[in-house]
């Protein structure tokens, strides 16, 4: 009897567990028809906002990719002094509340900040600018791929990439055709994650970038300052951005999958739990 | 022991019974008052942000008592939804351009914003500071000229205030009362009186308040000498406009 009470209390708790996170989500649709949804897409607002969101993630992903995989190989392949320490500074971003990334941008990079003022007497000034925004998304979002493909590297092994330089290829040779291939599941699943964090970003982004329509105002941002004026057009917009975290979810599994296929041992932080 | 234990629970009982025996209101305010409103009262919870972002929480069901808005027109949709009292006028304000206290873009007079390249900030179009600006702008015959030169439109007039007084943005429009609250990192540079928009802070009680009683009370001393006196010192002009 108090055995079947507890089974009882156990799925009642998952189950609990389970509502609660997907009622929210199931809520916005249930307040917005699908076209009522379509509708508030032709809002100019709303689309303002989605192509500015679009347009500064994927460079920031761009940015991310370009200077965040030479820096997670460096940190996966060499053990130096001080190897720890740089792992946990380049994470730091990811823990650090978005307000406080955004009040540090503006120290940096303001226009009386520590690097704002040089950029500013050659005429190049962050805040209030697209640029700004992409900074922004950048920096919140890049140490979630960083940490993911520090780790897909990690995971390579390093027998096949001993095994290509002593069939004559070259380090640049081997990175591209052993080592990158091995780790584009762990890459992608960590694209995929960072691009996910961007898409979101707000607090950085109001401090850092300020807020105006078809220049700085991304999906968030209309979200916030939509929610006093049009409540339907803040519904359609978190709809959207719903479907969008879907498909990046979605990205993200698959990546680690095909990781967990290609390479032997996978010591993942963002892993599924169970091996499916 | 037991005597302590006593002692301090006769203590207990003696000090509400000096003080006004009230519930702790949850007063919702627009983000000028948020100096003013402590100094009024010092006992209620307040949440200031913009009267736009406020008023939206109460109508998705924020558990306000009172409502204190930077214009009437937000608590007039309230009451006409059933939401809130009739609103009552208990001060009023003016407003100014502030610039920071280095004054890069070398901003005099508010015809200086329509100049190229001049950084100035505003507030959303629904927040009450806001659509005061685009009044002034609009009654200064100024409005393409300066609103090329908007580079964000923030929340509230705090957001405003702060991005100046950063050094960010090179001037922002926002209340005289505001001004005031960071001195030595803004200038001040009058908006002319034939320009002003009428700018009238409206107040009422929420509908689906639980301390009503104690809400009316709230309302009644804010329009009365003392809390009057107070708004007057931070720099907010007299309920009503004398003739």
């Amino acid at each position: 009897m108090a055995r079947r009470l507890l089974v009882v209390a156990y799925v009642a708790a998952a189950g609990i567990a389970l509502v609660f996170l997907l009622l929210p989500i199931a809520a916005i649709f249930a307040r917005t028809s699908p076209a009522h949804l379509l509708d508030q897409l032709s809002n100019p607002v709303v689309r303002d906002a989605f192509v500015i969101s679009i347009k500064t993630t994927v460079i920031a992903q761009v940015l991310i990719l370009v200077f965040g995989t030479p820096l997670a190989f460096l940190l996966a392949s060499r053990r130096f002094r001080g190897r720890a320490l740089a792992v946990t500074l380049v994470e730091l971003p990811l823990v650090l509340p978005p307000a406080v990334a955004g009040i540090g941008l503006l120290a940096a990079f303001g226009r009386l900040g520590l690097l704002g003022s040089s950029l500013n007497a050659v005429g190049v000034t962050l805040p209030f600018t697209q640029t700004a925004v992409i900074v922004a998304v950048a920096y919140v979002a890049s140490p979630l791929y960083i940490r993911q493909a520090v780790a897909a590297f990690e995971a390579t092994d390093p027998n096949l990439a001993a095994a290509s330089r002593t069939l004559g290829a070259g380090p640049a040779r081997t990175f591209f055709r052993v080592i990158l291939p091995l780790a584009r599941g762990g890459l992608i699943a960590g694209l995929a994650l960072s691009f996910a964090r961007g898409l979101g970003e707000f607090g950085a982004t109001i401090m850092f970038a300020g807020s105006l329509q078809k220049v700085t105002q991304t999906l968030p941002l209309a979200i916030y300052a939509e929610f006093a004026v049009n409540f339907n057009a803040t519904l359609a917009m978190s709809g959207v951005l719903v479907l969008i975290s879907i498909v990046l979810l979605a990205g993200l599994h698959l990546g680690l999958s095909w990781q967990r296929s290609d390479s032997t041992r996978s010591p993942f932080f963002f892993g599924p739990s169970s091996s499916a | 022991m037991r005597r302590l234990v006593l002692a301090l629970i006769v203590a207990a009982l003696l000090l509400p019974a000096g003080a006004v025996a009230r519930s702790q209101l949850t007063v919702y305010a627009a983000a000028s008052l948020t100096d003013v409103f402590p100094k009024i009262d010092s006992f209620d919870r307040y949440s200031f942000g913009g009267s736009n972002q406020l008023a939206a929480q109460i109508q998705q069901g924020a558990p306000a008592d009172v409502f204190a808005s930077a214009n009437t027109t937000l608590p007039n949709q309230l009451y006409a939804k059933g939401l809130c009292s009739k609103p009552v006028v208990f001060t009023r304000n003016t407003l100014v351009v502030v610039v920071p206290q280095a004054n890069p873009a070398g901003i005099r007079t508010i015809y200086d914003l329509t100049r190229a390249g001049v950084k100035l900030v505003v507030a959303g179009p629904g927040v009450p500071v806001g659509s005061y600006t685009l009044q002034v702008l609009k009654n200064m015959n100024l409005s393409a000229a300066v609103q090329k030169n908007i580079v964000s439109q923030e929340t509230d007039v705090r957001e405003v205030l702060s991005k100046v007084a950063l050094g960010e943005a090179d001037a922002g429009f926002v209340y005289s009362t505001d001004a005031r609250t960071v001195p030595g990192q803004v200038r001040t540079i009058k908006v002319p009186a034939w320009a002003q928009p009428k700018v009238q802070y409206g107040v009422c009680v929420v509908t689906a308040s639980t301390h009503k009683a104690d809400a009316q009370t709230f309302v009644k001393r804010l329009i009365a000498g003392a809390a009057q006196k107070k708004l007057i010192a931070a720099g907010f002009l007299p309920r009503v406009k004398k003739k």
